[in-house]
């Protein structure tokens, strides 16, 4: 129950006033979810990799955990600091991500893990985090981002959107909808050794598109695939290193407007928030059809 | 002209600077509309609107005569229930365009989402490029015109209206089907499109329902009722009503329909006792000195609050299912008694409306008698998602009482099986449903409280949604709820009890710590003071009686309200059997037998050492069954059961 928004800047290089669109496009719809707000960035200049813990303020307990299982693990730490709900370790590791990632996992609430991806999300509303993270300042290539009215979990900052897609670095998604065979899918996906850290559907699609894209499909074979395995209602914006996609089921119960120019993508639960990157503008924008899905990358 | 700039002044001001512009009879220009939701909603003046840009959703929703012009693009709901006046858009439409339309015309440029035109009744929908699928899904009557292409399953569950196809018709949708269109019906087109300076020169096809879904096929075998008291006795295997039942169903082929709500053994309050010494309760004593049950609901969001001499409601029952004189006799009984009577679904009666001191008037899937000068006349509006007699279904009315009278309020072809929508067309979760609410707050200039109807599914998750979306009161209807018609299976077997209902809800809000900010008004075999004083120490704030109600009123509990042929003239609108009905008898009679039910609300008040109803809380109640302790979580003491059963007899 919520508001999505995404935006991937077409221009060569980054360096691109991600954090301010993204910002904006989900104040404009922050009607769709009171409850609390999330933005995945692919940002300059992060060294290493990134990680994201969720750490209460008192919690010196979580901190030890995880420095002693980057340790052990074998990553270098190059920078450790508290921002709001979180704590941010950028860190240098080369090895293989997964078993990192899962080990992470026991050792604090892990928000995301990316080489450009830093999920940042938490109870209360666009601006509200943007005083709290400093968000505005961000600079990058593309995000995505999410407004969320809770209704069956918990209001609490590790059920906020967007979700890492646990085990894969740089792979992130938000979604508006709801799966409804969620754990027949959850339990394809555990039988082959995925782990899961919350009840939330959105997490397994993030889960689903980032075990296609291991194996070697394309984001745009994945999404494909997904619009037939998925059961239910979603509109949904995933986002990797290079790029971003989305899809919609068939019967399009939730919105998703679109803006294409020779500079940029938008794409938003409602056109409000696509005004809010051109004020007092119309926008030629379009709807993508039920059952339909789209990507765009950097070609390399 | 007046300009009226929206990135300087919000839309709330901005919908009252637009009505105050058209009253004084000028013209408005709205600029920076940036796509924001609710622009002229409501708005009934013959003014125009230009639109500088884009529109949000439900733009010119609930508007009657006033001419919109939208430069760009619409989202969700354009020209919602608009009854008259028109809208061109110059871009494209978002979902459901034209959605409830009653009448005017909406002009789409560019294309049209999906549904669009859903549960329409009247007017004209224009589409000048493709419509995406589901096209005049359900629609009720009215034409919808497509110059391009008409996507998937177009005309699906039409039930009325026409839909012209310019281009390709990729499928039908089904009880759709395809005929040509007349002369006449080319030649109107043709005049509405130059009336637009459309230019079109291709032919069209016309869609139309095809006839095959709009009644069922064979009647339920006409037998003697079992009377509700039989019927609701005990469950033993193959009783009386086990073998009728198969009998019936081994005639038809199909699931049976009957009126009333559940009749089998459940927990309810009759499982909890109060602490209460009936010793203390004196015939002699005055029952109403010294307690208050005045309340008010509905204000917390600043709406002119109901105002109840006791925390009892009508519950929602619609004109339709019941008859005019009927709904005449309860909202005078609700006058009568001092507390607010409740349109149900499928409109407001003009006459219920000058009979009732303060009504509620209720929006359901298929807008059925939805407008905006009823909203406009209603002390408060409910949108009602669902009913404890079938939560998840849309509401039968067979067409026997669908005569013309009835057809015309509520806006759709008469004789037919009705079956109204499972679901909102506009509210798909809830996302959706906090832009609604605001819809109908933005219409009625956020004078009105606004309440949520639902039946007993999900409602610890459905309580923390209706607190999130800003409704003002729930309305929460148990299993034990009644209906003028659905199957039997779904009135046994859906939903939970009411005691469950009620209970799952308080333990919601506590989760959010909303446990006193959101009065629920609990219903759902609420018999009376006895069992209201239950509920309110138990946690609602107020209860609503609608079978008892109509039993205070004649009716014999035969539960065929559904066929149409009432005896006593309550759920029926044939004329003949009508004409049995004594308004003004039965009106004192449910009036009187509200008075019964202020006294036992005030005597066990009292006698339980409280001087306001609002007093009562968990520590009057004990739990008679350990089922009823378990779900409630009231302490487990049947001692209490000989003292309750002395107390009935007191406060009977």
């Amino acid at each position: 129950m919520c508001g999505i928004a995404g935006i991937f800047f077409k221009t060569q290089g980054s360096n691109q006033i991600l954090g301010r669109a993204l910002v904006d496009m989900l104040d404009g719809c922050q009607h769709r979810g009171p409850d609390s707000t999330g933005f995945a960035l692919y940002e300059d200049g992060i060294e290493g990799l990134r990680l994201r813990f969720m750490v209460a303020e008192d919690d010196t307990a979580a901190l030890d955990r995880i420095r002693a299982a980057l340790a052990a693990h074998g990553a270098t730490l190059r920078s450790e600091k508290r921002e709001g709900a979180t704590v941010v370790v950028d860190v240098d590791y080369s090895g293989e991500i997964r078993p990192f990632a899962y080990a992470m996992e026991h050792a604090a609430k892990l928000v995301s893990i990316g080489s450009t991806l830093d999920i940042i999300k938490d109870v209360g509303t666009s601006h509200q985090l943007d005083e709290t993270y400093r968000v505005s300042e961000i600079r990058g290539s593309h995000g995505i981002g999410h407004v969320r009215l809770a209704t069956e979990s918990d209001v609490k900052p590790e059920a906020a959107h967007p979700f890492w897609a646990t085990g894969f670095a740089d792979v992130a998604i938000v979604h508006n909808g709801q799966i409804t065979n969620y754990w027949k899918m959850r339990r394809r996906l555990e039988a082959r050794g995925f782990e899961f850290r919350t009840d939330n559907d959105s997490e397994l699609i993030a889960v689903y598109v980032a075990d296609k894209l291991a194996r070697g499909e394309t984001l745009e074979q994945a999404l494909e695939q997904s619009v037939d395995d998925l059961d239910g209602t979603f509109s949904f914006l995933v986002s990797t290193k290079d790029g971003i996609g989305f899809a919609k089921d068939r019967l399009a119960a939730k919105p998703m407007v679109m803006y294409e120019d020779d500079g940029l993508v938008a794409i938003a639960s409602e056109e409000v928030s696509l005004n809010r990157l051109f004020p007092g503008k119309p926008l030629a924008t379009t709807e993508p059809a039920p059952g339909t899905f789209r990507t765009w990358s950097r070609s390399i | 002209m007046v300009t009226i700039d929206l990135s300087t002044l919000p839309v709330r001001d901005a919908n009252e600077a637009i009505r105050a512009a058209a009253a004084a009879g000028e013209d408005i220009e709205v600029v920076n509309p940036d796509a924001r939701h609710h622009i002229g909603v409501g708005l009934v003046a013959p003014v125009t609107v230009h639109v500088k840009g884009s529109a949000g959703y439900f733009c010119a929703g609930l508007s009657h005569g006033a001419r919109f012009e939208v430069e760009s693009n619409v989202g969700w709901g354009v020209g919602d229930s608009m009854y008259a006046g028109s809208v061109v858009v110059g871009g494209n439409a978002g979902a459901i365009a034209g959605v409830a339309l009653r009448g005017g015309e909406v002009v789409i440029k560019g294309n049209l989402g999906s549904r669009a035109g859903q549960v329409m009744k009247a007017g004209t929908l224009l589409c000048c490029g493709n419509a995406s699928f589901l096209a005049g899904y359900m629609m009720y009557g009215g034409r919808i015109v497509i110059l391009g292409d008409s996507g998937d399953r177009v005309g699906e569950d039409m039930s009325g209206g026409t839909i012209f196809v310019g281009g390709k018709v990729e499928n039908l949708g089904s009880d759709a089907k395809v005929v040509e269109p007349t002369a006449e019906d080319l030649a109107d087109i043709r005049a509405f499109l130059d009336r637009y300076g459309i230019a079109f020169g291709g032919t069209f096809k016309k869609i139309v329902n095809a006839g095959t879904k709009l009644r069922y096929g064979v009647n339920e075998p006409i037998s003697r009722p079992l009377p509700h008291p039989v019927f609701s006795e005990g469950e033993t295997y193959w009783n009386a009503k086990v073998v009728e039942d198969i009998h019936a169903k081994s005639l038809i082929g199909r699931y049976r329909i009957r009126g009333y709500g559940a009749s089998k053994p459940l927990p309810h309050f009759g499982d909890i006792a109060l602490k209460v010494d009936p010793a203390r309760l004196t015939p002699t004593q005055d029952a109403l000195d010294g307690v208050n049950l005045a309340m008010t609901l509905g204000d917390r969001h600043g709406a002119v609050p109901l105002k109840l001499s006791m925390p009892v409601l009508i519950a929602p029952m619609s004109y339709g299912a019941l008859s005019k004189s009927t709904k005449m006799a309860l909202a005078r009984a609700s006058r009568l008694a001092g507390i607010v009577e409740n349109t149900g679904e499928g409109g407001m009666l003009p006459e219920e409306r000058a009979e009732a001191s303060q009504l509620i008037y209720q929006c359901l899937s298929g807008r059925l008698g939805w407008n905006i000068h009823d909203m406009l006349k209603a002390d408060a509006l409910e949108i009602y998602i669902s009913q404890g007699a079938k939560p998840g279904l849309g509401g039968q009315l067979m067409a026997k009482k669908v005569t013309k009278e009835l057809a015309a309020i509520r806006g759709i072809p008469e004789g037919i099986d009705l079956r109204s929508p499972s679901r909102h067309p506009d509210i798909m979760g809830a996302d959706d449903l906090v832009i609604k609410v605001e819809e109908f707050r933005e219409a009625t200039g956020y004078t009105k409280p606004i309440s949520i109807k639902m039946g007993a599914g999900r409602v610890r998750d459905d309580i923390k949604i209706a607190y999130k979306d800003g409704f003002d009161f729930v309305q929460l209807d148990g299993l034990q709820g009644s209906t003028g018609a659905a199957s039997t299976e779904v009135l046994e077997n859906v939903g939970i009890p009411t005691l469950a209902a009620l209970q799952e809800a308080l333990d919601g809000l506590k989760d959010i710590d909303a446990k006193n900010d959101m009065p629920i008004v609990m219903m759902g075999g609420i018999k009376d003071g006895v069992d209201a004083v239950k509920a309110l120490a138990l946690g609602a704030s107020a209860v609503a009686m609608g079978t008892a109600a109509i039993i205070a009123g004649g009716c014999i509990s035969c539960m065929q309200c559904h066929v149409g042929n009432c005896v006593v003239g309550i759920a029926t609108q044939d004329p003949e059997h009508e004409a049995r009905y004594q308004t003004e008898v039965q009106a004192q009679a449910i009036a009187r037998f509200f008075e019964v039910v202020r006294r036992q609300i005030a005597m066990l008040t009292k006698a339980l050492g409280h001087s306001d109803f609002q007093q009562l809380s968990r520590d009057d109640l004990v739990a008679l069954t350990p089922e009823a302790a378990a779900i409630t979580g009231l302490p487990y003491d049947p001692t209490y059961r000989a003292a309750s059963a002395e107390l009935l007899t007191k406060v009977a």
